[in-house]
């Protein structure tokens, strides 16, 4: 990067650069004193945050942490999000990449359909399949439990596959050709060679996927209606339907649901990104 | 023999976990749908053929139908907003990061963080602005001495649909914003150089370098983000209540659908082939609007 020229820039096209630059300022500064009085109102009291809603709190207050965990089972809550993340997570990377090894290694009549088969659960929103899930899971009586969402999490693998295909086509082919006459199984080729030699993008499917899955609302709503399994996003909806009534322990319930999801942005923000530009530009 | 046929089709052990999982819970629905649209099911007891009466009902019925075009409406509304601000802005917001304004680092990690903020959070900060009686907004109009500028916000017919665009650009622009950046970091130096020795101004830059070597991308982004403005439904489900919000300013297919499907299972009234018909609806409308936007974005398509 030694090489790098920096242009000279015009004394206009400088004030036009530190204007826009002021305009982000801005910007950001709503995002961060929204956050941080956020943070700050979850320590007060619920008069205290009725006649003082932008100051310092009278007193540092834990109780409304305290009412979270035990009048309500943010515990639990906290538990069921926790379950459903790494579950889903687990089933659908690991399902999405063994289909892609199959499409990607093996030559088989049908193999482009079944690459464009894949593909097809892109284009339509959840919401058009959400009444037969509902329908199925019923059948199935997988309706309010943790295994029927998983499940539905796990189906949901396009775009994972998709990514995984075209990594796996990246790796070349002598690797598996030498294990196979060393006499590796297909399986132990796939598990001890390759997904190893892919680990980055796994990893990285995989963060999307469990931010996907932790902020999810509209399929734990439908589908998770009964109160033992509720998650973290839905107990904050609840608290938002009695806003007025609840608003100090509101407070504290979303600064435990946001604390991990901001801490992994904040440890893996360049992962985050590779994983949303990296499926979508290149060919 | 077995052995022999295991041996031929390795893929088979590979694809089929997967292949059947994906088959039953994405592409069966989406099948089930187009075959459940044309009964009369309550989601108990026998299932009766009515044809395309369900659709009859969802574009004429003087009951429903009106609550179905206004919804649309609010949807088509929406999607022109995604074409017309939403990518604009993102764009705008990706080529100022390509420029390398001041401090640029900082805002591209702070842009795309609420990315990562669930909707049921983001709703909740919205409240938490925007609420008459004890949002900030209008606690800090009154304390600045400007308080016959408070209003409704989100209580009134007039804003509530605007303030629902701010607060779906502050939490969703980051992903669009980064595609577009990765896009443009990936437009050859070679090229800019040249362009610099040619003396091309920085205007002339964007409109015929960036530009057109953006717009493949582009394509890809307004495609995804069109399916996902058809879909909208946490934000303003949460914001509105299932009803829609004041005057139905926030009511959209999506949340008609959960009315009549969903809304109704607790009295028994629920009428399943009827929101079926509305997916079924939604799905057609989803194709077209995908099909001619393939049409347009292609006479754009920059490599053909």
């Amino acid at each position: 990067m030694a090489r790098e020229k920096r242009e000279i820039l015009s004394p206009k096209s400088k004030i036009i650069r530190w204007v826009f630059s002021i305009l982000l300022l801005l910007y950001t500064s709503i995002t961060i004193f929204i956050l941080l009085s956020t943070l700050i109102n979850s320590f007060k009291s619920k008069s205290d945050l009725i006649n003082n809603t932008f100051g310092w709190p009278e007193k540092f207050l834990l109780s409304s942490y305290i009412t979270v965990f035990t009048e309500d089972k943010f515990g639990l809550y906290f538990r069921n999000s926790i379950i459903l993340t790494f579950c889903g997570t687990f089933c659908c990377i690991f399902l999405a990449s063994m289909v892609a090894y199959g499409i990607a290694r093996f030559n088989f009549k049908g193999k482009g359909f079944l690459a464009s088969y894949f593909l097809f659960g892109m284009m339509f929103p959840i919401q058009i399949s959400v009444l037969p899930l509902f329908i199925i899971l019923k059948k199935m009586s997988l309706l309010n439990t943790l295994g029927g969402m998983i499940l539905v999490y796990a189906a949901g693998m396009s775009l994972p596959v998709y990514i995984f295909q075209k990594f796996f086509r990246t790796v070349p082919k002598s690797l598996d050709e030498s294990a196979r006459i060393d006499g590796a199984k297909e399986f132990t080729i796939y598990l001890k060679i390759i997904l190893p030699l892919c680990k980055p993008v796994v990893f990285t499917v995989a963060l999307i996927n469990s931010v996907g899955y932790w902020n999810d609302f509209y399929m734990p709503m439908v589908f998770l209606g009964k109160k033992t399994c509720r998650t973290l996003t839905l107990a904050i909806y609840n608290y938002l339907n009695e806003f007025l009534k609840q608003m100090n322990v509101s407070f504290a319930a979303v600064i435990i649901t946001l604390i991990p999801i901001i801490l992994i942005y904040f440890l893996f923000s360049s992962q985050i990104i590779e994983g949303i530009t990296g499926g979508a530009v290149k060919e | 023999m077995k052995k022999k046929q295991k041996r031929k089709k390795p893929y088979l052990l590979f694809i089929a976990p997967g292949f059947i999982l994906y088959t039953v819970f994405i592409i069966f629905p989406i099948l089930f749908i187009l075959y459940l649209c044309l009964f009369k099911w309550s989601g108990l007891g026998p299932m009766t053929f009515v044809g395309l009466d369900n659709f009859k009902t969802l574009f004429n019925s003087p009951r429903i139908a009106p609550t179905f075009w206004h919804a649309l409406g609010n949807n088509l509304k929406y999607l022109l907003c995604v074409w017309f601000i939403i990518t604009p802005v993102q764009f705008l917001l990706a080529y100022l990061f390509y420029l390398k304004i001041p401090f640029y680092k900082y805002y591209k990690l702070m842009i795309f963080m609420p990315y990562v903020i669930s909707s049921t959070i983001v709703s909740f900060f919205a409240t938490m602005i925007f609420n008459p009686s004890i949002g900030f907004l209008n606690e800090f109009l009154t304390n600045i001495g400007l308080s016959h500028l408070t209003g409704a916000w989100l209580g009134d017919p007039n804003l509530a649909f605007k303030i629902m665009i701010i607060i779906i650009i502050w939490q969703g622009s980051g992903s669009g914003m980064m595609i577009f950046y990765a896009n443009m970091m990936d437009i050859p130096t070679e090229i800019i150089e040249a362009s610099r020795i040619d003396g091309c101004s920085e205007a002339q830059r964007f409109w015929n370098i960036l530009l057109p070597l953006s717009l493949p991308s582009c394509a890809s982004i307004i495609v995804m983000s069109s399916i996902w403005a058809l879909g909208i439904f946490d934000i303003p489900f949460i914001l509105g209540g299932s009803s829609g919000g004041v005057s139905n300013s926030l009511d959209f297919v999506t949340m008609v659908f959960y009315r009549y499907t969903f809304g109704n299972v607790l009295n028994g009234k629920s009428d399943l082939g009827f929101g079926a018909a509305i997916s079924v609806a939604m799905f057609i409308i989803i194709v077209i609007v995908t099909l001619v936007q393939n049409k347009i974005l292609s006479k754009f398509e920059y490599d053909n």
